[in-house]
């Protein structure tokens, strides 16, 4: 059986992008493997420490650097994550200082609110209705 | 805070709500169901009730749940069972007992279907997240 194992957002500085998705949005770290200038930096969530491992990978491919900032730009998600109480987290997260750019609206099935992580990205958060 | 203007992924977003979503009541119909669901995991639950609790006929119900959710309400009942198993499993609770909450009959029918799911079976899964937690 095939499964998502590992998935990514770009990062323009590891050790920033530790903190702020450590510190701020409540992942746990798994796997920090130097490599080089950069590392393999990894992050779980709490409740799923088997599950899929978040990239935090750094930003050494130029042209990649564009694309972020055009989403970045147009206010655009780079990817999504899940919550349970949209409501609960946009305020604890507001409450530690993290800037959203789209505050919690409900669309259909979903209610959804966008963060910014400081390391370039856009970041959805989801609640299912 | 206040958000004073749109980005183009806002309006994007508001402009396929206005083209393409269903009426807003649907979508509250169908929570009712979810909701339904989620209450009586444990139970044996028919598909005209659930079809019920969201003022729609079976077929009609299937063919809307599938369209706001992305999958089958029997899948999503599936998957509702063996996400809640896992929750469960990873407290602690004894796997009888897990397979009795999750409203399985038999603890192989249990064992099998959250193999298919997880890639574990329910021992190994308990297991694994008991020795990753200490």
């Amino acid at each position: 059986m095939i499964k998502i194992h590992v998935t990514s957002v770009p990062v323009d500085n590891q050790d920033k992008a530790l903190k702020f998705y450590t510190d701020k949005l409540g992942f746990i770290k798994k796997t920090e493997v130097p490599m080089g200038e950069h590392k393999w930096l990894t992050v779980v969530s709490p409740n799923e420490q088997n599950g899929v491992e978040l990239l935090l990978e750094p930003m050494g491919f130029e042209p990649a650097r564009v694309y972020q900032k055009a989403l970045k730009d147009a206010g655009i998600p780079y990817t999504s994550f899940m919550v349970v109480d949209l409501k609960k987290e946009y305020e604890r997260l507001i409450g530690v200082g993290v800037k959203f750019i789209m505050e919690p609206r409900e669309m259909g099935p979903v209610k959804m609110a966008i963060l910014d992580d400081t390391c370039g990205n856009n970041i959805q958060l989801i609640q299912m209705l | 805070m206040t958000f004073s203007s749109k980005t183009y992924f806002e309006t994007q977003l508001d402009q396929l709500v206005k083209e393409h979503y269903l009426p807003e009541y649907y979508y509250f119909q169908v929570r009712q169901s979810k909701a339904f669901m989620e209450r009586y995991l444990s139970e044996k639950i028919e598909l005209e009730k659930i079809a019920a609790t969201a003022f729609m006929s079976r077929f009609h119900f299937i063919r809307i749940f599938k369209k706001v959710y992305g999958l089958s309400p029997r899948q999503y009942l599936k998957d509702l069972r063996i996400n809640t198993g896992k929750e469960l499993l990873k407290q602690g609770l004894d796997i009888s007992q897990v397979c009795i909450d999750v409203g399985y009959d038999s603890i192989p029918t249990f064992s099998n279907a959250f193999k298919r799911a997880t890639g574990y079976s329910p021992r190994e899964y308990q297991k694994l997240n008991k020795s990753n937690l200490e």
